[in-house]
């Protein structure tokens, strides 16, 4: 190779140094074409190799790459049906940097004309400031956004953000709670589901129905309004599985706008509020009573004369002043007759039976907002004997339906839900009464409405069974006879109930249409009725004619004749004495 | 001295022409009709907006082709300098005042034809490289400090052209550059240290790089990093391929290029529009064509009786290799992504120009084959 590289030693002929020359250029040339042919053999197999060995494929790019999703965030939460309850907006919001602004008084005189919610003199005392970010306007609507562009001042900028939007409004406040300005779930299910909402993955499926939502909302709030009370609370649950249809709360608040919640409105009573129920809890004791064996349906006892106990008196609102059956204490509401049924359960079976029931221990429902029930330590004699007929234990609303769909569905304890399970999914509950106390219990609940002191509650075709309270509210210096907590708790259809329903009406006041009356009967009684009457076909449940035989099969009671004397202020009848 | 200082005879123009090299030129029609088939087809078959007018520019060139092959080569060796440093000094005008088109500041209007330097100074450069090796005695020869004039001769376009920025055409300067001085007969030891100091250089010039040049290379080393942006290119263009096969979709028939999945199908890129739609068979057979050239190209080389001559051919041969090669491997993914044209066939006047004014430059050293030069223009007869 001493060519290529050049020969060291001189020659004399100059004609031989040219030859040599020549004679490199014409090896390079070689070396330098075997370069080249190598160079286009390398690009026909490269060639040969892309468009037949390993031929790259569409679809190679279609599985391998993901496109990622479109950054929508937060999940949304949807109904039983689908119905859109909480969904993710991307935003834009409006910040400046102060020291690029050319002109402050200019740019906020245009900012204040564009912009709904900014003043001038606000714009400008940000816009002056010696900082280098200031917040403007969060959350433009793209109109607004259009027009600041359309403004072409230097220094404003546009942050994308996302916003919690609640389609719904104010009617399912209590139930999802809401999103902070950062996206973070502050209350309700939001909160309960932060992390799942938060991973962006499919929606959140609640057991809720927005239909039956509105009407129990609705029907609530004109009952609130008509009797001028300080907030209620309602709630539909399945009688079976547990999955709550329709909750509400109110006072309410519309959780687009969190910054102007008042507190009273945040304030849950379905599942934070712990109330005593008064005469709705003599659903419990009487199934505990007839559950035992302490009690049986013939069962009577003497009413005639109030308790004296200790220094309290127990009497009757409207005594009969007479011995009542267990129909006839439970449709007239006799606080002397169930304190006597108590009496024979005793103390500890009645603790167990409300163990059991769910009553002494906080719901577990999906929601942060849950209140634990309060009950007397130690219970003694005496608070066995108040607790008969409501008094000495507080509940959450929750906890009642609970209890009162075991008490209903044949004696099994569902457990609450507010999310809706999969199709074929096994509903959790526990036995806690036997199937006959359940079937009695259904007859003595019909009872009330069709006989008792919870007529108005009669949605004409749907029969509604339940119970009635009406309980004083503990003030300052013991209860209140004039601050009531009025309920109803019930299911329907009766003979086979599908739902539990409750209305609870806090510190109502009596009007020209219930004759100044406020108890239970007058005012969660009639909500009941309208929400059943315009629910149930909603919820798939036709009216039947009041006498049809299967109804009647079911539910045959004969009330003792002897009891049937009404009285046109039955439905006032269930208020408790005090004390 | 003796041997090249006498006086030769003159050639006719009717010797000149019979002395032309016509298979190279029926050659270079076939290539560039191959072109118009293709452009034809990148219009979705029609002769608007692309394939008519590369005919008129080829019906151009060829003829100034042929008047360039009838131009003695001392005439080349004798104005060497004035046309490189006329070159130059558009380059530098281009600088100043050139209009800036897709990014990079590349032409001169000249009001008829956008006059793109950096294509008159790849002619330029060779001929001023093979007149300084022509005209290097003896005694010089293995000498380093010799190397330094012809160093910066190509450093100083080079750079100009890499502030336009056009890396591919820079990079190709140089590329000529080198093959120019290996078979001027530098020494390779030489080169080892070349070929050391640019790798060693790598780290630093990477930062003087643009952002787009940077992705380039970054996509080149992983196409697949961003599939819809710096990545596109080359995954489009190697789906075309791949969706080619042995045979080809047919005429007409390619998807990625006729539903402008395929970029720039009608000038970087048309080598995968002409695989796609002839699959491995078509673009094999347009190697060996561009092959044939090259072999033209040699033939001429080895053929030439003078130091000039030869250089001259081989500068021109390799600038053709170069246009091929950069292309074709850019567009399977073997190189990263730089912008040269497939030669003769892409559209484009510029490079058509630059390449039938090259041939033509070739064909004339083999006509003037036999002519002996000497060392010095000055020592030729008049």
């Amino acid at each position: 190779m001493s060519i290529l590289f050049g020969t060291r030693h001189t020659r004399t002929n100059i004609d031989g140094i040219a030859k040599q020359a020549l004679e490199t250029g014409r090896t390079r040339i070689l070396v330098a074409g075997a370069l080249f042919s190598l160079a286009f053999l390398a690009i026909g197999l490269r060639l040969a190799d892309v468009t037949i060995v390993k031929p790259t494929g569409e679809p190679r790019l279609a599985t391998n790459k993901r496109t990622p999703a479109f950054a929508a965030g937060r999940a949304d939460i949807v109904d039983r049906n689908g119905v859109l309850l909480a969904t993710s907006l991307n935003t834009a919001s409006l910040y400046a940097n102060p020291r690029q602004i050319l002109d402050a008084r200019e740019a906020a005189d245009k900012l204040a004309r564009v912009l709904p919610g900014i003043t001038a003199g606000e714009a400008m005392s940000k816009l002056s400031s010696d900082r280098s970010f200031v917040w403007l306007k969060r959350h433009l609507t793209p109109r607004q956004q259009y027009a600041v562009n359309a403004l072409g001042i230097p220094g404003l900028y546009f942050q994308r953000e996302e916003r919690r939007v609640y389609p719904q409004g104010k009617l399912f406040a209590h139930v999802l709670g809401f999103a902070g300005t950062d996206g973070t779930g502050l209350t309700g299910i939001e909160k309960t589901f932060d992390d799942t909402l938060r991973s962006g993955a499919a929606p959140v499926r609640l057991s809720v129905d927005a239909r039956v939502q509105h009407i129990l909302h609705q029907e609530l709030q004109a009952a609130v309004t008509a009797f001028r009370a300080d907030g209620a609370a309602a709630m539909v649950m399945d009688a079976k599985s547990g999955e709550i249809i329709a909750l509400v709360s109110l006072p309410d608040f519309d959780p687009n706008l969190p910054n102007a919640i008042p507190q009273k409105a945040a304030f849950n009573r379905t599942t934070l509020g712990v109330y005593e129920m008064g005469s709705t809890f003599k659903i419990f004791t009487t199934a505990m009573a007839l559950d035992s064996g302490a009690s049986k349906m013939a069962s009577s006892y003497d009413a005639s004369k109030p308790i004296r106990i200790a220094r309290f008196v127990i009497t009757d609102y409207h005594g009969k002043n007479r011995w009542l059956t267990v129909p006839e204490i439970f449709i007239y509401s006799s606080n002397i007759g169930t304190v006597k049924m108590a009496l024979e359960v005793g103390t500890k079976r009645q603790q167990d039976y409300l163990r059991r029931l769910g009553l002494l221990a906080p719901a577990a429902i999906e929601l942060p907002e849950v209140g634990s029930p309060l009950m007397p330590s130690p219970w003694r004699e005496i608070n066995t004997m108040t607790i008969s007929f409501g008094h000495g234990v507080a509940v959450t609303p929750v906890q009642l339906a609970q209890a009162t769909a075991a008490v209903v569905n044949g004696g099994i304890l569902p457990k609450a839900t507010l999310l809706k399970p999969a199709k074929d999914a096994a509903i959790p509950g526990t036995r806690v009464l036997k199937p006959q106390t359940s079937r009695d219990m259904r007859r003595l609940m019909r009872l009330v409405v069709t006989d008792g002191t919870g007529t108005k509650a009669e949605a004409k075709g749907y029969f509604v069974g339940g119970k009635t309270g009406t309980a004083e509210k503990i003030g300052a210096r013991g209860y209140r006879a004039k601050a009531l907590v009025s309920s109803f708790a019930g299911a329907f259809p009766i003979d086979d109930p599908r739902y539990v329903v409750l209305a609870i009406v806090d510190e109502p006041h009596g009007n020209k249409q219930s004759f100044g009356y406020a108890t239970g009967g007058w005012v969660a009684a009639p909500v009941i009725k309208r929400f059943v009457e315009r629910a149930a076909p909603l919820l798939g449940i036709a009216p039947r004619a009041s006498d049809s035989p299967e109804v009647a099969r079911i539910l045959d009671l004969k009330l003792p004749v002897a009891a049937k004397s009404k009285t046109k202020d039955r439905q006032g009848s269930d208020q408790n004495a005090s004390y | 001295m003796l041997s090249g200082f006498y006086k030769q005879p003159e050639m006719t123009i009717g010797q000149k022409l019979a002395e032309m090299n016509w298979g190279l030129v029926a050659l270079l029609t076939l290539i560039s009709s191959i072109g118009f088939v293709m452009l034809y087809s990148a219009g979705n078959g029609s002769f608007h907006p692309w394939a008519l007018r590369q005919m008129l520019r080829f019906a151009m060139g060829i003829s100034i082709l042929i008047a360039l092959a009838l131009v003695d080569i001392r005439f080349w060796l004798r104005y060497a300098y004035v046309i490189y440093g006329v070159a130059l000094f558009l380059l530098v005008v281009v600088e100043i005042a050139g209009d800036i088109g897709m990014g990079a500041q590349r032409w001169i209007n000249l009001g008829i034809i956008n006059l793109q330097p950096s294509e008159v100074m790849k002619i330029a450069l060779i001929i001023v490289l093979a007149r300084y090796f022509h005209s290097l005695p003896e005694e010089a020869e293995g000498k380093l400090r010799y190397l330094l004039w012809p160093a910066l001769l190509a450093l100083a376009p080079a750079a100009l052209v890499m502030r336009q920025p056009d890396l591919g055409t820079a990079l190709m300067l140089l590329m000529v550059t080198g093959a120019i001085f290996f078979m001027a007969g530098v020494r390779l030891w030489k080169f080892a240290v070349a070929i050391g100091g640019v790798l060693a250089a790598i780290p630093v010039a990477w930062h003087f790089l643009r952002d787009y040049q940077k992705n380039r290379i970054l996509t080149f080393l992983d196409p697949e990093s961003d599939p819809l942006g710096a990545g596109y290119h080359i995954l489009q263009s190697k789906i075309a391929l791949g969706s080619g096969g042995v045979f080809g979709k047919g005429f007409l028939q390619g998807s990625q290029a006729h539903l402008n999945f395929l970029p720039e199908k009608q000038t970087d890129f048309i080598f995968t529009m002409l695989a796609e739609e002839f699959g491995l068979t078509g673009g094999l057979a347009l190697l060996g064509l561009y092959g044939l050239v090259l072999v033209y190209g040699f033939s001429i080389a080895i053929r030439a009786q003078s130091h000039f001559g030869r250089l001259l051919a081989l500068g021109m041969t390799a600038t053709f290799f170069l246009y091929v090669f950069i292309n074709i491997a850019m567009v399977m993914g073997l190189v990263p992504v730089v912008g040269v044209p497939l030669p003769l066939i892409s559209y484009g006047g510029t490079s058509m120009l630059t390449l039938l004014i090259g041939f033509g430059i070739l064909i004339g050293v083999n006509v003037h084959r036999d002519m002996v030069i000497g060392r010095s223009p000055r020592m030729d007869g008049p």
